[in-house]
């Protein structure tokens, strides 16, 4: 096995004395699409922001290596320009800018001017809805729209690796089915993605491997196939 | 008579405007009052008068050099003190306590420096008066209604049409957004505590020359600029402007045709007619939830 685009070894966060994960390991590959599901509370959100930079560094226990170095200390806005972006969850998108000046900000770190244009033509291809709507505020965009649009902005960080929280979150099954079309689509054009559903069946449907969260624990990890045929995960995380 | 008067209130709404541009600035950034603007202000005026009037620095050069000097006092003022308090977990009334005393330390500590006198802030232009419509206008007076012009336009166009000005938006708007993307929010915030400052400095260096230059100088202007920003709808840059202008007007036409001891009272109860008629200023802007 070689070297993780992503490794996480015995990462613990804690609010203030509030412990709330507790050592977890963790990997993604290059290439490969991973998710990790989990119930309301179980700590998701906290691994991603933690991995990301975006909680307080004090909070930080463990290592988190990404490409081999240990971004664990490096603070919020270094991050995305290590190649690792995140689409937070409730999309986040600049309600008072618009849907232009969003795509814009998602170039903000980019030092190749030279490609920016190109590559912001190829995400107003993937979603041509929100070319259409490039003058539009953000805030007044619908919720599939509003993901799109974060999902795109953060591409445009020309990622290495995309991680998203609960994209499916309040949409329409419909819409739920475009968005993660076009997160396989962004896996198959090279960019690695570790994303965290509440909606275990179309996560482990999507993802390559995954990884079973409770209280702040890894309890389960496994191939996709496999988690979808494990009868505590079936119970527990797939109503059957 | 009434073109005079109207210059006039110009004169006093532009730096209004100014002030009142800092207030909504900071509080998009950071969701707080900064009660300093005003002694800013008088600062900005005293240290404009010494370059200036004392070490006979060319006028512009000493509008550069104070604007610079100030845009780092209003960075390590927000990353010095306001930052740090945030930090700490200081509710946000005492910070804008804070943000009080440091007000008072200027004003004391610039009555320290320069006196308690009033200070003639010596001419800059040789020619005192030029002509508009027929009418005499004092040559100090246009060109500050003409800067402040120029600075709202500039600012205007550095927030709305540059990426970085955009970026200062994005960080105001979205803080953990903003970072998830690579944007130094920690820098924008102070940036805009920055360029408040040495808008207000600017203003102080405007006003100065007409008015002559005094510890409490910016007192009042502070809270003039902060009704205006209120009136304009708290938080809008645009409404800020149009707030002060209507402050000014409305100040100077009082003391022209009913009397100048009236020209504060008229304005503070207009200030309160608009919080009751219109509590989300011209602009609309909700200030709390916002
Ligand atoms: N800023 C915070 N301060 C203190 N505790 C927090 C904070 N954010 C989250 N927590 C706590 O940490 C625990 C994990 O929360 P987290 O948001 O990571 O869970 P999650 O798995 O993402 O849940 P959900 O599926 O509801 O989004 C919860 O008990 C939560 O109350
Ligand atoms: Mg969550």
């Amino acid at each position: 096995m070689g070297k993780h685009l992503l490794e996480l070894k015995n990462l613990q966060y804690s609010y203030g004395n509030i412990k709330v994960v507790h050592g977890i390991d963790l990997y993604v590959d290059e290439g490969e699409i991973v998710t990790i599901i989990g119930a309301n509370g179980a700590g998701k959100t906290t691994t991603l922001q933690t991995v990301s930079g975006l909680t307080a560094a004090s909070g930080v226990k463990g290592e988190i290596l990404f490409d081999g170095r240990n971004i664990g200390r490096t603070r919020g806005h270094l991050i995305a320009g290590q190649g690792l972006v995140q689409v937070l969850e409730g999309r986040h998108v600049f309600s008072k800018l618009t849907v232009a000046e969003n795509i814009q900000m998602g170039t903000y770190i980019r030092k190749d001017k030279a490609n920016i244009n190109k590559d912001i033509d190829q995400v107003y291809e993937m979603f041509p809805r929100l070319y259409e709507r490039r003058t539009q505020l953000a805030g007044t965009l619908s919720g599939g729209e509003q993901q799109m649009l974060a999902i795109g902005r953060a591409l445009l960080c020309n990622p290495r690796m995309i991680l998203l929280d609960e994209p499916s979150l309040g949409l329409a099954p419909i819409i739920i089915k475009e968005i993660f079309e076009s997160i396989v689509r962004i896996n198959k054009q090279g960019t690695s993605v570790l994303f965290v559903e509440q909606n275990s069946k179309i996560a482990l449907n999507v993802a390559d491997r995954g990884y079973v969260m409770q209280n702040g624990e890894i309890i389960l990890h496994d191939t996709s196939v496999n988690l979808l045929q494990n009868e505590e995960v079936k119970k527990a995380y797939l109503g059957e | 008579m009434i073109i005079q008067i109207l210059v006039s209130g110009l004169v006093l709404g532009c730096v209004y405007g100014l002030i009142a541009l800092g207030y909504s600035l900071i509080y998009k950034a950071s969701g707080m009052l900064n009660f300093t603007q005003g002694d800013i202000l008088t600062l900005g005026a005293f240290l404009g008068y010494t370059f200036y009037g004392v070490f006979h620095i060319p006028f512009i050069l000493t509008v550069i050099i104070v604007f610079i000097i100030m845009l780092g006092f209003g960075m390590v003022l927000e990353k010095g003190i306001i930052s740090k308090l945030v930090a700490k977990g200081t509710l946000p009334i005492y910070t804008v306590l804070a943000t009080i005393a440091v007000s008072y330390i200027i004003q004391n500590g610039s009555m320290l420096v320069w006196g308690t006198q009033s200070i003639n802030f010596p001419r800059i232009f040789h020619v005192t008066n030029i002509k508009i419509l027929g009418v005499n206008i004092q040559t100090e007076a246009f060109v500050c209604i003409l800067v402040s012009m120029i600075c709202m336009v500039s600012l205007h166009i550095f927030m709305k049409h540059t990426r970085f000005g955009t970026s200062m938006r994005a960080a105001a708007m979205d803080p953990l957004a903003a970072r998830s993307l690579g944007i130094n929010v920690s820098l924008a915030t102070g940036l805009t505590w920055g360029i408040s400052a040495a808008v207000a400095a600017l203003a102080g260096m405007l006003i100065g020359p007409l008015y002559g230059v005094y510890t409490t100088l910016g007192a009042t202007i502070g809270r003039k600029g902060f009704a205006s920003a209120v009136m304009g709808g708290y938080g809008n840059m645009y409404g800020a402007m149009l707030g002060g202008a209507i402050l000014g007007l409305v100040e100077t036409f009082t003391s022209a045709y009913i009397s100048s001891s009236y020209k504060d009272l008229v304005a503070y109860i207009l200030l309160i007619t608009f919080l009751f008629i219109k509590p989300t200023g011209i602009f609309n802007e909700r200030a709390i939830q916002d």
